[in-house]
């Protein structure tokens, strides 16, 4: 990992667009969190608002957060490690702007059709077949800039961050097209057991090859940077990055285990859920032997700090993931709130965390100032932690209520009472979490322009 | 091992090329293709519907898929994959905020579906749905045709039934008071008609069944048990003015009876899913006592006093 002089006095233009349209859309997306959980409280609150209405806001929600906030935050740090790495400057920032254009206009789109109703009402599958179109012309480009700074690299030595990146992109593009079934315009799906067998290979893709491999290349590089030593392991890196590809790819359908879907395809997903710890292993490793003995340096850097809890998140939320593929421990885990909190410490606390810590860790490199407000970035740390520790909690107690009444034979409407505490603490914690974004995005801002700190 | 992009972009699409083969295409090359035998295609107003199910997002808190251990709505019938065939896309959800309506059609005449979606806390008081009263009466009535097919033909068997009671039920509350009190009556199978309250009237049962009225029966009956609550004006026959049934040869029984089983074709849903036995003689007797002011509680016959009486 060295870099040059020649590397030195790009603008950066790119990487400051993606973090600028992270920062934004994290606000955003989790307004429509806080919306959504303060619906759920007390429903009439947006009574006869039809693009207000639950079922609208929660798709916005997630897909914000997943093409909005992160996906965008953790390419934004890529666009900055990638010059570095390869020594070079970014093949084109002119392209590069044009894309970070387009991707705002796409969220942009979504967000107002799916306000609309315009929905194909599948899971991280709902926009339609125009603003697909957009997403996958959006990775074309972001896969063009990023591909041809690899061709013009003076770095003969491909580094495990540019395979990951170049990896998410290029295969997020190919499943993105099948999971939304593209040739359909329509109806964007398959027809009966086949939809729900390709949405959720595609659906959990977006996990696995997109945000994953993503937030892997941030750690990746800034770990190893900021504890200013080099890598653990080639071969573990190795082995993460194959592993991944192979493995993660096989277990989408660990979420229809209670769907008539053909047994040999369940046993498959239960098992490679079950290797997931290969992967996931392997990597973590690799970074946390990377940081032995180094925690201190960490600890000092705000962004190494967020990206070093991601990845005790990672952890967590993996482990987490492979007992929830256990069809005794779904019995009582699926369809309710446990799977909502395992989704929140996967995308908040592991993937978001990594892509504020990117953030936070280009962002003074980019101004060539230090952070405007270092006490912010750590208040939002703070935040967040506290908020994705707390949802986990509250969500996974009411979904083990709502599991066990289930399987006692309650109804539905029985627990909801029993639930109620629970969403008030959930919404509570929401808002705190929005909070620390409104103001995490006046300090990005605040870096980037106005900065009255000293130029170093 | 030498990671060129090549090795990277290529590699990684080569494997990807290959597990979509094994875990996308095969089980679509296998699927089930005989329809089961519930399967019938969806009407065009049911289709409409269906659309405006995905278009409001009812499928993030309504699965449509009866596991095998399921006890809830629709678990007479399990899920088979010849149910499907016909769906594009899918809709078996991954969460349930309310329960599962795999096998919904039926359950509630029309009317009890129209005044849920204008407000659902109008006949569900403790509900955390939506209301969809936005969508305008048109609409509202496509979505109901949709979901009451849920279900496909089980669910019209269910809804003949539903309609045949309904005329029904109308018939006799155009009767007047006392016809419609005798046709209720009547439905009620006899040995439950000549049966008292065999528990005594005590201060605690009378606050349980307050609680239970309140978060059951509150948003049809009314908080005076009037039949005036805020679903009122969408329900025919409307809910039932509980004072109209004072001296007219009501029992402990014949409330038990109406509760526990529903009154199907009206829009008095059955509560032998949501209350245990305890709680219907509870609110039953709180009806008795508030609403009809006339309670046969703890009368003989009456059998031998449970442990827990004082
Ligand atoms: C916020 C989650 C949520 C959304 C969104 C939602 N529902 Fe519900 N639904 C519930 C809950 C909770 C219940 C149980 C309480 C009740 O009956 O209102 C329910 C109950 C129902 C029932 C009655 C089931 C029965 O027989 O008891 C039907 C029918 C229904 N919903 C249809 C719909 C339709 C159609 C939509 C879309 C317009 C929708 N729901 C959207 C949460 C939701
Ligand atoms: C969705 C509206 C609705 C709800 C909720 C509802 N009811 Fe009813 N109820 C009705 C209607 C409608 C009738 C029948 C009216 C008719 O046919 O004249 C009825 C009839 C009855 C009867 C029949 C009386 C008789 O003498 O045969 C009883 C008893 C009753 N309701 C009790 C209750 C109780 C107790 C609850 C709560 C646990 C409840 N209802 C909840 C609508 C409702
Ligand atoms: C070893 C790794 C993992 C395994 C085995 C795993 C397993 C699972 C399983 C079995 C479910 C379905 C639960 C159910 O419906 O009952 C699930 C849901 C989910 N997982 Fe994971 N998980 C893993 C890691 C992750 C990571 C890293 C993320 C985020 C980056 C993530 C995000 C989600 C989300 C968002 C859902 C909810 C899907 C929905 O909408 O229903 N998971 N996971």
């Amino acid at each position: 990992m060295t870099t040059d002089a020649h590397t030195a006095d790009q603008p950066y233009l790119t990487a400051k667009g993606f973090c600028i349209t992270s920062g934004l859309w994290l606000v955003v997306a989790t307004f429509m969190g806080l919306l959504g959980a303060t619906e759920l409280i007390a429903p009439d609150l947006t009574e006869n608002i039809g693009w207000l209405v639950f079922g609208r806001i929660r798709p916005i929600h997630v897909n914000l957060v997943l093409f909005g906030f992160v996906t965008p935050g953790l390419l934004g740090a890529a666009f900055y490690y990638f010059p570095r790495l390869l020594r070079t400057r970014i093949y084109s920032d002119k392209l590069g702007v044009v894309t970070v254009l387009l991707w705002n206009l796409t969220l942009v789109a979504a967000v107002v059709s799916l306000a609309a109703g315009h929905t194909q009402g599948r899971e991280y599958a709902e926009m339609i077949w125009p603003i697909d179109m957009l997403v996958v012309a959006v990775f074309v480009l972001v896969f063009i800039n990023l591909i041809m700074t690899v061709r013009q690299r003076r770095e003969p030595v491909l580094y495990v961050s540019v395979w990951y990146v170049c990896a998410a992109v290029v295969l997020t593009g190919a499943t993105f097209s099948l999971g939304n079934v593209i040739w359909q315009p329509t109806s964007g799906a398959l027809v009966g057991i086949p939809d729900a067998i390709l949405l959720w290979f595609y659906g959990h893709n977006v996990f696995g090859l997109l945000l994953t491999p993503l937030a892997a290349g941030v750690a990746y590089y800034v770990i190893p940077r900021a504890c200013q030593s080099p890598l653990y392991s080639h071969t573990l890196s190795l082995l993460g990055f194959w592993s991944l590809i192979v493995v993660y790819t096989h277990i989408g359908t660990h979420h229809l285990l209670q769907v008539p879907v053909p047994t040999w395809l369940k046993v498959i997903s239960i098992v490679d859920s079950v290797a997931m710890v290969i992967p996931v292993m392997a990597f973590l490793i690799n970074i946390w032997y990377t940081a032995r003995g180094r925690l201190g340096a960490i600890h000092a850097d705000i962004g190494a700090k967020f990206v070093f809890t991601g990845t005790i998140m990672y952890f967590f939320v993996s482990i987490q993931g492979s007992m929830m593929a256990l069809p005794q421990v779904q019995r009582v885990t699926h369809f309710n709130n446990w799977v909502v909190a395992h989704a929140h410490v996967g995308v908040l606390g592991f993937a978001g965390m990594i892509a504020l810590g990117g953030l936070y860790y280009v962002l003074p490199r980019i101004a060539g100032k230090p952070l405007y407000s270092r006490f912010l970035a750590d208040f939002q740390y703070w935040m967040v932690l506290i908020g994705v520790v707390g949802f986990t909690s509250v969500l996974t107690i009411a979904g083990l209520v709502q599991g066990h009444a289930w399987l006692n034979g309650e109804t539905v409407y029985r627990v909801i009472p029993q639930i109620h505490v629970y969403y008030v603490y959930r919404a509570a914690l929401g808002l705190m979490i929005f909070i620390s974004a409104v103001l995490g995005l006046y300090n990005i801002l605040r870096t980037l322009y106005f900065n009255p700190g000293e130029a170093r | 091992m030498k990671m060129t992009p090549m090795a990277v972009v290529v590699g990684s699409l080569m494997l990807l090329a290959a597990i979509v083969f094994m875990v996308v295409y095969m089980p679509w090359a296998t699927r089930v293709e005989e329809p089961s035998e519930i399967l019938r295609p969806r009407s065009d107003v049911e289709a409409r519907g269906r659309a405006l199910y995905i278009a409001n997002g009812c499928v993030y808190c309504h699965s449509q898929s009866i596991r095998t251990i399921d006890w809830g709505l629709g678990a007479e019938r399990i899920a088979q994959a010849g149910d499907y065939i016909l769906d594009q896309p899918i809709l078996l959800g991954s969460a349930r905020t309310g329960p599962d309506l795999s096998q919904e059609g039926g359950e509630h005449p029309d009317d009890w579906h129209i005044a849920h979606f204008t407000n659902p806390r109008y006949t569900r008081t403790l509900s955390i749905m939506p209301a969809v009263a936005y969508l305008g009466q048109q609409n509202l009535e496509d979505l109901t045709a949709y979901v009451q097919g849920l279900g496909l033909k089980q669910a019209d068997r269910r809804m003949q039934r539903q309609r045949f009671w309904k005329q029904e039920a109308i018939r006799a509350y155009e009767a007047g008071p006392v016809a419609n009190v005798e046709w209720l009556h009547a439905t009620v199978p006899e040995g439950w008609r000549n049966l008292p309250n065999p528990y005594p009237t005590s201060e605690a049962g009378l606050a349980r069944g307050h609680k239970l009225y309140q978060d059951f029966c509150l948003g049809c009956h009314g908080p005076v048990g009037d039949g005036m609550g805020p679903a009122q004006p969408y329900l025919y026959p409307p809910p039932l003015n509980f004072t109209i049934l004072k001296d007219r040869g009501i029992s402990g029984g014949i409330l038990y009876y109406q509760i526990m089983n529903g009154i199907t074709g009206t829009a008095m849903p059955y509560f032998k899913k949501e209350l245990e036995s305890e709680k219907i003689w509870d609110v039953g007797n709180y009806v008795a006592v508030y609403f009809i002011n006339q309670s046969d509680a703890n009368t003989e016959p009456r059998g031998i006093d449970a442990a827990n009486e004082p």
